[in-house]
């Protein structure tokens, strides 16, 4: 989980494009009536390499020797939230395979990007509420600055996976979490039987903006299996009997692509960016290529 | 066909388990999947499909069953009985005798005798040969040490039964020498194709090994086993027999015809196993030939039996002809006896010599047909048949002395010492004769002969080496008697001796008028087989055929015909029962039991369906696309379109 030197400084060169809403200005309600003349202070944030030193809080560099910009309303920085799968299901797949590991790059490196450019980062582990209970925190931040990097990687790397995914459930509980919406990216595997499509909703209804990472693994698109089997769900535990043989792993195949194409029309019917990964995909690439062709970064 | 282990076929019982197993649910191996969800999906997409994928099953479990079926129905080793033959040398008798041409095998016993010889011939190895001999009058060789089908085929639709017994002396000579004449080491096989007419004893043991193919189903025959007329008083009288060889009565007309003129028709039912003589008398004394013939007494379209050869028989009447008999005796007054005996012969006209005033005999130049010299030969014997009662020298014998001792008289049986009681016969004194070569003894005494006969240059001659006075024998009844037969012999009534008819085969001498510069011969299938007389006359030996046959005397100012009859008056030939086993050596031969006969197998054909059945499944388990899988790629590539 240890992100190199070389790939960092990459990372940092990223900018998250938020290309929607800013703090403040959610749709529909409460639209700010201000019009650039009289515009409030919101908060400071850290100088970073690059900001407009007009922006400098000199007061406040001043006596605290550590410069500071100013950030307006309008330009309140970017909260971003990742929000990890964290059901049994993601445990699936062997050493640099693993569903759960590659999500937890991918929020690391989502992460860091926004901590780089100062944005203020959020984090959740989404899990069944039983599970949840039995481990430390699953919500990470808000954070802010690359100092708080460290703290957030060690927390990526305590989760554990566990228990059934209820998608909706969580994304519901996590909007509900009082928290400044922003650009929420979910990192999942989307093998919730009740679905996302309400949880999204929510989301969306608070103001998120979404992006769907959908992880999976290769032998989840193109099965190794043969032969009269029983199929045990590790998450669930549900059996299913197949038989199967050439044409149904065809079937298997055709259908998982129809499932991500459908996927797909949802998110843009839905102005949600949707981006399918595979995690025999070098991390890098979907970073720095796949997530810039999906408009994600820049 | 059969199963030569039918025991095997329980292995079928393997079907029950492999069907129990399919409809037992499998055994499944639990392997762990991230999520069930999307197989849950694609399975009910599948939903549609149900069909094809318990067709996908169901194909499976049928070709394994059938792989099973052809498994164990190859276990049990199915064959198709033939009459495989051993490889190597086959020869093959078949029965050409008269009865096998009765019609209880369809269609006759001799063409399903040929049928059984051609699937022998089906039977063969490449590496076979094959000789077909046929057993008729005449045995013949159709093939010989043959390997090739073809020509074999060809052999055998030549092969044609006869109407006369079979040779078989002459056929199992013929069968012996083709199988010592075979590839050395090699055991030959003789299969005998008959109705098991073979005689029961006298049969010489043949090599190799022995097979018996029995032809024909029926033994019920009513036959005509006798026919012939003969003088009685003025005019003639005619006798037949009928016998039924079979097990039960077959009733039947019996017609009788006189130059096919219908001269009488009756009814006749014979007891099985029996026989019955009719007599009909008072028939015309003149030339006719008689036929008599069985019919089904439900009317001419019925056949009688199933062996027609022996429903009708020929029989020719032929009264003695005026024979033209010279007597010439040195006798002055003539010889009364043999005067007298002449007269009173029939059909003889006698004539005698008469003296000229110097004594001598002018011998006329007509012919006669007999020239008795009694006492007196002359130096040159004329043209014709001779009787020389105590001759003097001439060119035929020599005479030296004479004897006395003419006891013990021995008589040998012969047409002409028949029915002439000589053996009491005393004779004071005889000429010695040197008996000459072609000279038959037929009275002899302890001295010598005192009567032979033969034939020499062309013509009969007997001879009586005592004068008639020196002897009782003019006074015996045996004299008119053997004068009689004597003149039978010199001058027969026919140019052939052929009174009682003739059995199928049997040769003909002919010794025509010496005026008749040809002889044809017609036979009952319109056959004509003509020569011109030799010295020995004409010697025909075409008696194959059944029936009436023409004898016609060509000359140079006229011709006449003569007839004579063949019958088959044979109840070996008439008796058809099929024989249950043949003896041949001392062995007895019985037709071949199922295992005896050649069973081609053809389990290697179903190994190699189970095989191929064995690749189809695995192609149908292991291929990548089921055909429901294959209907739904067209389907979708056809809604993509």
């Amino acid at each position: 989980m240890i992100f190199d030197e070389k790939t960092l400084r990459k990372l940092h060169r990223l900018t998250l494009v938020a290309t929607q809403v800013r703090a403040g200005m959610i749709k529909g309600e409460r639209r700010s009536t201000k019009r650039g003349t009289s515009v409030e202070f919101a908060d400071y944030r850290d100088y970073a390499p690059g900001d407009d030193l007009r922006r400098l809080d000199w007061n406040v560099y001043a006596r605290l020797e550590r410069p500071f910009i100013k950030l307006m309303e309008e330009e309140e920085d970017l909260a971003v939230h990742l929000l990890v799968d964290g059901s049994r299901s993601m445990d699936w797949g062997a050493g640099e395979l693993n569903k759960l590991s590659f999500a937890l790059r991918l929020a690391g490196a989502l992460g860091s990007i926004g901590l780089s450019a100062g944005d203020r980062l959020s984090a959740a582990f989404l899990q069944a509420p039983g599970e949840a209970a039995a481990r430390a925190a699953t919500v990470y931040g808000p954070s802010r600055g690359p100092a708080a990097l460290t703290r957030y990687l060690e927390y990526l790397q305590a989760q554990r996976a566990g228990g059934i995914t209820d998608l909706n459930r969580s994304l519901r509980d996590y909007s509900l979490g009082g928290r400044r919406a922003g650009l929420a990216f979910l990192i999942s595997d989307l093998f919730a039987p009740g679905g996302y499509e309400e949880g999204c909703r929510r989301l969306q209804g608070r103001g998120y903006e979404m992006a769907i990472i959908h992880v999976l693994s290769p032998d989840e698109i193109d099965p190794p299996l043969a032969g009269d089997l029983r199929l045990v769900d590790v998450e669930t535990g549900e059996t299913q009997e197949v038989s199967l043989d050439g044409g149904l792993r065809d079937l298997y195949r055709q259908r998982v692509e129809a499932w991500q194409a459908e996927i797909e029309t949802y998110c843009r019917k839905h102005n949600i960016r949707y981006l399918p990964v595979r995690t025999d995909t070098p991390w890098e690439r979907v970073i720095l290529q796949d997530m810039r062709k999906a408009s994600i970064v820049r | 066909m059969n199963l030569l282990t039918p025991l095997s076929l329980l292995f079928g019982l393997l079907a029950v388990p492999i069907v129990v197993m399919y409809m037992l649910k499998l055994r499944r191996k639990e392997v762990e999947v991230s999520s069930s969800l999307l197989w849950q999906m694609v399975l009910r997409d599948r939903q549609a499909n149900a069909p094809w994928q318990r067709l996908r099953r169901n194909l499976l479990l049928f070709l394994q069953l059938t792989i099973l079926a052809l498994v164990v129905v190859g276990l049990a080793r199915p064959a198709i009985p033939t009459p495989s033959v051993a490889a190597g040398a086959v020869i093959v008798l078949i029965d050409g005798s008269a009865s096998m041409n009765a019609t209880d095998a369809a269609p006759t016993r001799f063409e399903a005798a040929v049928a059984a010889a051609r699937r022998l011939v089906e039977a063969m190895t490449p590496d076979s040969q094959m000789t077909v001999i046929v057993a008729g009058t005449r045995p013949q060789v159709l093939a010989s040490a043959e390997s090739e089908r073809a020509a074999l085929g060809e052999a055998l639709s030549s092969a044609r039964a006869d109407q006369g017994p079979a040779d078989w002396q002459a056929a199992f000579a013929l069968a012996s020498g083709a199988a010592a004449g075979g590839t050395a080491g090699q055991d030959a096989t003789i299969v005998i194709i008959s109705d098991g007419g073979l005689p029961d004893e006298g049969l010489p043991p043949l090599p190799g090994e022995v097979r018996y193919v029995p032809v024909g189903e029926t033994g019920e025959n009513l036959a005509i086993s006798a026919l012939a007329v003969r003088a009685a008083g003025s005019g003639a009288e005619l006798f037949a027999r009928v016998d039924n060889y079979g097990g039960a009565a077959i009733p039947a007309i019996l017609s009788f015809y006189a130059d096919e003129t219908l001269i009488r028709s009756q009814e006749i039912d014979v007891p099985p196993g029996e026989s019955e003589s009719i007599v009909l008398p008072g028939l015309p004394g003149g030339e006719a030939v008689y036929r008599a013939s069985l019919e089904a007494a439900g009317g001419r379209d019925e056949p009688l039996d199933a062996f027609g050869l022996d429903d009708h028989a020929f029989t020719v009447y032929q009264p003695a002809g005026d024979r033209r008999v010279l007597l010439i005796t040195a006798a002055e007054g003539g010889n009364i006896f043999l005067e007298q005996v002449l007269a009173a012969m029939p059909g003889v006209t006698p004539y005698r010599a008469v003296r000229g005033a110097d004594g001598s005999v002018t011998i006329p130049e007509d012919p006669f047909d007999v020239y008795i010299f009694d006492g007196e030969t002359p130096a040159e014997l004329p043209e014709g048949d001779l009787l020389l009662i105590n001759p003097g020298d001439n060119p035929l014998f020599a005479a030296s002395g004479v004897f006395t001792d003419t006891g013990g008289i021995r008589v040998v049986d012969s047409p002409i010492t028949r029915f002439a009681e000589l053996a009491d016969m005393q004779v004071r004194q005889a000429k010695r004769v040197d008996l000459p070569d072609w000279g038959a003894a037929l009275v002899e005494a302890e001295g010598g002969v005192l009567l032979f006969a033969g034939e020499t240059g062309g013509r009969r001659v007997a001879v009586m080496p005592f004068d008639l006075h020196d002897s009782d024998l003019p006074l015996l009844y045996a004299f008119p008697v053997l004068m009689a037969n004597l003149m039978e012999y010199l001058a027969p009534a026919q140019a052939f001796e052929a009174g009682a008819g003739l059995q199928p085969g049997d040769p003909l001498v002919i010794r025509p008028d010496p005026a008749v510069r040809e002889v044809a011969v017609a036979a009952p299938d319109q056959q004509v087989y003509s020569a011109a007389p030799g010295e020995q006359g004409v010697l025909f030996s075409d008696t194959g055929i059944l029936g009436l046959y023409a004898v016609n005397y060509i000359s140079a100012e006229t011709q006449w015909a003569e007839y004579f009859a063949v019958n088959l008056f044979n109840p070996g030939e008439s008796d058809i029962e099929p024989a249950a086993e043949v003896k041949v050596g001392r062995a007895a031969i019985a037709p071949g039991t199922e295992d005896r006969l050649g069973q081609r197998e053809f389990w290697p054909w179903l190994a190699l369906a189970g095989l191929i059945v064995l690749v189809i499944e695995w192609l149908v388990y292991h291929r990548r696309q089921t055909i429901g899988g294959l209907v739904e790629r067209l389907a979708r590539r056809g809604a993509e379109r």
